[in-house]
């Protein structure tokens, strides 16, 4: 009798141990299983979320190209109208107000609507490159920024300093190029606009880690910590998300009567 | 005849007959393999059934089934590298090692059968495979969790396949280290125990390939493969 109980209790341990041990080694697998599951879930949000990025980086390149286009053309038609348009009125009132009887005079009138003419051209020229600058963001980020500033200079009322450091990668980054170009356009409205400066300092660095874009400028300056409302649409916040969206960083210094420090980095190529 | 349908046997039936249905018109080889590979289970199995009762009957004079086994591990070996090459050539190329794998097996097969006869069941092969094939659907694992594409898993055939197999003889690990213990001369009334966990090992196993073999013929048939 105490044999057979000593059986059943060795059957009953083995019974409990097989059970045990088939549980352990079927739980194993199935934990993997939904690890992977869970996993997979995962990685498909991750793939979503980085589809959302791309769309969103590439509707933010088409609508910098569309405002880089916007602002051309705005300084194409000011130009046209404020400039050559009143050269050519000129010029047609000169050559209106000839008189052929009086030999010299005529030519003295002859003589200043070519000068006049000539002044055009010399205006179309300029705004022939500012059409072609649009396209020169494709030879770099340097080439256009000079075109920008021989724009600006020709006004007359700014000293620009533009100095480039460190070496242009081989591999351009257009979308990046464009980006940092629409930035700066921003950022010249702005100088134009509101600080009243006479000198602007523009550093353009290349380093391993990506560009740097520094503009400096000695105008009125203001509160960065305390904009008033009318001035926070003065397209820093845009041009912070558009830094932030290259995964760039973008840090501006002012003060006001101090002038004002627009830095801007981001990773490149 | 119904005598040889079995609950085992009785799956793998169906499960020969879903693979019948879904990849007899499959354009790839190695899946059509899957009809033989299960026709000559199907075939073993119940010729098993037929050899079983034969042995009880009169065990003096009859070997018991396990030669049968043997055979169908040789099988087994032939039919899983193939398989486990397929799936894995997607990842990395290691064609070498599963072939080394094989082969390796093989010689251990022949070995034990030279070592015993084939009327004792080739045990070693068998746990050998085990590893073998525990490591081969870890490292399918692995090699998807790594892989940056995204795949819908409720259809991924490959994924429930290796999963089945996994379920299978990783979950069955404790009846095969405690087969020799558990076999029904030494213990009789364990054996039930152990003929119901192999029969729900085999639902798992079978319900996993027939689900594949079905996620295979319904993406095959939408051109998504």
């Amino acid at each position: 009798m105490l044999e057979l109980l000593i059986y059943l209790q060795k059957m009953a341990d083995i019974t409990g141990l097989i059970i045990i041990t088939t549980l352990i080694f079927l739980i194993a697998p199935a934990f993997l299983v939904l690890y992977i599951f869970i996993y997979n879930k995962r990685k498909k949000r991750h793939i979503e979320e980085k589809q959302l990025m791309q769309v969103t980086f590439e509707s933010e390149l088409i609508k910098t190209q569309m405002e880089i286009r916007e602002q051309t053309m705005q300084t194409i038609g000011a130009d046209l109208h404020d400039n050559i348009g009143q050269l050519l009125s000129l010029t047609s009132l000169t050559l209106n107000s000839v008189k052929l009887e009086d030999a010299e005079k005529a030519q003295q009138r002859i003589d200043a609507a070519l000068d006049l003419t000539m002044r055009s051209i010399k205006e179309m020229r300029l705004l022939g490159k500012l059409l072609q600058g649009e396209q020169l963001i494709g030879l770099g980020l340097s080439e256009a920024i000079r075109h920008e500033i021989n724009w600006i200079e020709k006004s007359g009322q700014y000293v620009v300093n533009y100095d480039i450091e460190g070496e242009q990668p081989v591999q351009n980054n257009p979308d990046k190029d464009l980006i940092l170009f629409r930035i700066l356009q921003e950022v010249f409205n702005n100088i134009i606009k509101h600080s009243k400066a006479k000198e602007i300092s523009i550093k353009l660095g290349y380093s391993e880690q990506g560009v740097r874009l520094q503009v400096i400028d000695n105008g009125a300056g203001f509160d960065v910590t305390n904009l008033p409302d009318d001035q926070k649409g003065m397209g820093l916040l845009n041009i912070q998300r558009r830094a932030e969206i290259v995964g760039g960083q973008f840090f501006i210094q002012s003060q006001p009567g101090e002038g004002t420090c627009i830095d801007i980095f981001i990773p490149y190529p | 005849m119904l005598q040889y349908f079995t609950l085992n046997t009785g799956i793998e039936i169906v499960c020969f007959l879903i693979a019948m249905i879904c990849l007899n018109s499959d354009n790839k080889a190695e899946w059509k393999v899957f009809i033989v590979f299960l026709l000559v289970t199907c075939i073993i199995e119940m010729a098993g059934v037929h050899f079983k009762k034969i042995y009880l009957a009169d065990q003096i004079h009859n070997p018991p089934n396990i030669w049968l086994y043997n055979i169908l591990l040789l099988f087994q070996i032939c039919f899983f590298s193939m398989i486990f090459d397929m799936l894995l050539s997607k990842y990395l190329n290691i064609k070498i090692v599963i072939f080394g794998m094989g082969t390796l097996l093989l010689v251990t097969h022949n070995y034990e059968l030279y070592q015993h006869g084939i009327f004792a069941y080739n045990e070693l092969t068998n746990t050998i495979m085990l590893v073998f094939i525990v490591l081969g659907s870890l490292f399918y694992f692995y090699s998807l969790l790594k892989d940056e594409n995204y795949v819908e898993l409720k259809y991924a055939y490959d994924f429930w396949w290796v999963a089945g197999i996994l379920f299978f003889y990783f979950g069955s690990t404790a009846c095969n280290i405690f087969f020799k213990s558990l076999s029904p001369e030494k213990i009789k009334s364990i054996k039930h125990l152990t003929y119901y966990i192999y029969n729900a090992f085999n639902i798992i196993l079978y319900g996993c390939w027939s689900y594949s073999f079905i996620c295979r013929k319904w993406l095959t048939s939408q051109g998504l493969s």
